[in-house]
């Protein structure tokens, strides 16, 4: 009885991870410093500001990662609830995958591309490629 | 161990198996220009088991890595007969037909009302088996370093046997193993089945560690530098892609003074090395000695 | 229809001038030294790097920048052939092509060091609008790399055929064993044949550059690859066959996109490199690639 009720609960637990999974985005501002960032990292789960996570964040870059060695950085909490500071230093300027690993009341490891250039940082999607001029 | 050191490990370990899987094929005599490929197979595959239809990861591993050696041996089938760079070259073509169909790849379910799976060129999030499960990143770095001790162990004892002496015969003169009756196809096949597999093992590894995937992730910097790694740590043994890995990642990554130089660092490192050195820091001469010495 | 078509075919031609000039530079590395150098893309982007650079400091005219890029990409290759071919001449071709890998690291961490951002604008070649003949746009830039093209093949014909240079690289392509022993000075004919290449990699690269008008990191990798795939479809160590495959690359490219896209587009140039590789087309196969 008892390892039928635990089975179940194992198998709920990935229904509820899901169902939370934690979102976040990122406000960028170049530091002055060669391609150091401060950032402003906003976590929502479930529609909620995410309070009291511990949130340690670094960046790599997507082609050939671990090419480029970002420390991560842990986060402080920032003025509003669901709302953490970091800086981030990074190599060079371009697109990065940065990632954001939660520990805490939520576990778990986010990874969000930004385009980071001499003044701050944009989402951005897809690859870069040299095309064709079209006629 | 704070986290930044966990997860270099954890790379190191992950980029090992890449890197063995290129080894295997080189001390065969062929030069793989494509292994990333396999390494997004099993990437891939092993992450839309568990995240999209709820496998086990240690099942959802054994099928990536069977879909791996099928994917090398499709690969490996039409080119048997190639030599030197004209199957570099096909393996490089397959390797970037492959990161293109990854590209092209959308498998979309919807797990608790919101859509999850590969997405093309935007990637694969939400692999998050290991989160999910309470993997503690501690934890998931034993389960890679035993795996990995486990296929060293693996070669360790092939490198000993008559099937190692087979496929560094193959890879050194094939008309001659051919000449003393080595079935010399079949053979490769079996070695090419082999690094598919290896490639893939890592690759649904490293798919949950990151717990996001996308097609650039795959392309040919990861393979290259996986055949830089295995020919500069040296042709001699397993442990000499091991020891490239652990060049690059592990020593340049850590000291911060090379930051942003690194890759003109390894780079430059790699080019002398193997004026002297041309297979590399442990090479077959150099593990013969180690052997000599210490037995 | 058939107006699109013949557009595609004339767009196809002028990107294949390019891929033709790239390939002869990796045809003649191979077919002399019977190895890939896979830097030659990177020396090719250390010039164009090295012409933007010189823009955006000093402002600097087309003729300058077409002459910076040259130098540039020769005394990259020049760097590459020391370090990466030189040593290796007789011993393996691996360690070579490995060797020339690891360059390649080094030439896009240097460009991304100096020149940190992503993209750059290079001054293009020809401002202003394009030709109309009849219902076909001509751009004159395509017309300008089409010009460079032939301009440069008739270069190479003359110096292959016409001095006692290419009368060594001739004879080291056909039959190295003979070349060697009757007298030619091997290495210096070597590090010659490295200079030429990459010259002609620096004309390909400044008109890419120059008619896309900008520049990113990516270029090393382009050059690379594309040069790969042209010089493998013309046949392996053929230099007519060079310039063949770097056309055909171009129209196929040119109409695949037109019907299926940029991304069927690539698949299906090299779809065909593993095709033709496989069923061991004999064009392709016949070089012995050590």
């Amino acid at each position: 009885m008892a390892k039928t009720a635990l089975y179940l609960i194992l198998l709920a637990l990935p229904l509820l991870a899901h169902a939370q999974t934690p979102e976040a985005e990122l406000r960028c501002k170049a530091s002055g410093e060669d391609f150091v960032f401060d950032c402003t990292i906003t976590l929502r789960r479930g529609g909620q500001p995410l309070a009291g996570a511990e949130v340690s964040m670094s960046a790599d870059m997507p082609s050939m990662p671990m090419a480029h060695s970002v420390r991560p950085a842990k986060a402080q909490p920032g003025t509003k609830p669901g709302e953490y500071k970091a800086r981030l230093d990074l190599e060079m300027l371009g697109e990065w995958a940065v990632k954001l690993r939660l520990d805490g009341p939520v576990r778990d490891l986010l990874v969000l591309h930004y385009e980071f250039d001499s003044k701050g940082a944009k989402p951005s999607m897809g690859g870069h490629k040299m095309e064709h001029k079209k006629h | 161990m704070d986290d930044y050191a966990i997860g270099v490990l954890t790379n190191i370990a992950l980029f090992s198996f890449v890197a063995l899987s290129a080894y295997l094929l080189l001390i065969a005599g062929e030069m793989s220009f494509g292994q990333q490929a396999f390494f997004g197979v099993g990437a891939y595959a092993g992450g839309i088991l568990t995240a999209l239809y709820g496998w086990p990861l240690p099942l959802a591993a054994f099928a990536a890595m069977a879909l791996g050696a099928i994917a090398q041996l499709l690969v490996a089938l039409p080119t048997l007969r190639l030599r030197g760079l004209y199957f570099a070259m096909a393996t490089l073509a397959a390797a970037e037909m492959a990161r293109i169909l990854f590209e092209l790849l959308h498998w979309r379910r919807e797990i608790d009302g919101e859509l999850a799976g590969p997405d093309g060129t935007q990637g694969f999030r939400g692999i998050r088996w290991i989160f999910e499960h309470g993997i503690e990143p501690l934890h998931y770095l034993g389960i890679v370093g035993a795996l990995l001790a486990l296929v060293l162990a693996l070669f360790l004892m092939v490198e000993r046997s008559k099937l190692g002496a087979t496929l560094r015969g193959i890879g050194q003169d094939p008309e001659l193993a051919a000449a003393v009756g080595i079935d010399v196809q079949r053979v490769k096949l079996g070695v090419a089945g082999a690094a598919g597999a290896l490639a893939a093992l890592g690759g649904v590894l490293y798919a949950h560690h990151n717990t996001y995937i996308e097609p650039r992730n795959f392309d040919i910097m990861l393979g290259v530098h996986s055949l830089a790694y295995a020919l500069i740590g040296g042709l001699g043994t397993a442990f000499g892609p091991l020891l490239g890995v652990l060049l690059d990642i592990g020593v340049l990554e850590s000291t911060r003074f090379f930051q942003g130089y690194r890759m003109i660092v390894f780079g430059g490192l790699v080019a002398v090395v193997l004026i002297y050195r041309p297979r590399g820091f442990l090479d077959e001469r150099t593990v013969q000695w180690l052997r000599q010495r210490f037995t | 229809m058939l107006v699109d078509f013949i557009q595609n075919t004339l767009d196809g031609l002028s990107a294949g001038a390019a891929y033709a000039l790239l390939a002869l530079g990796f045809t003649l590395i191979f077919g002399v030294l019977r190895r890939a150098n896979l830097s030659y893309g990177p020396a090719i982007m250390f010039g164009c790097y090295a012409a933007t650079w010189t823009h955006v400091n000093f402002g600097a005219g087309l003729l300058l920048l077409a002459l910076i890029t040259v130098s540039g990409a020769v005394l990259a290759g020049a760097y590459v052939e020391r370090l990466c071919f030189a040593p290796h001449r007789g011993g393996s071709a691996i360690a070579a092509m490995v060797a020339s890998f690891a360059l390649w690291m080094q030439f896009e961490e240097l460009a991304t060091l100096v020149m940190p951002r992503h993209l750059y604008a290079f001054p293009m070649l020809v401002e202003g609008d394009s030709l109309a003949l009849g219902p076909f746009t001509l751009r004159v830039d395509a017309l300008v790399m089409l010009g460079a093209a032939l301009a440069a093949c008739a270069l190479m014909g003359w110096t292959l055929y016409r001095t006692r240079f290419g009368l060594a690289v001739r004879a080291l392509i056909e039959q190295p064993a003979a070349a060697a022993l009757a007298g030619i000075n091997v290495p210096w004919v070597f590090v010659r044949v490295f200079a030429l290449a990459s010259a002609i990699g620096g004309v390909a690269g400044y008109l890419v550059v120059a008619t896309h008008g900008q520049i990113t990191p990516m270029l090393g990798m382009w050059a690379t690859m594309k040069g790969l795939l042209a010089m493998m479809l013309g046949g392996l160590g053929s230099l007519p066959g060079a310039v063949i495959g770097g056309l055909a690359l171009g129209l196929l490219e040119a109409h695949s996109q037109w019907y299926l896209g940029p991304q069927l587009r690539d698949l299906i140039a090299y779809l065909l490199l593993f095709v033709l590789l496989a069923a061991r087309v004999p064009w392709m196969t016949t070089r012995s690639a050590s």
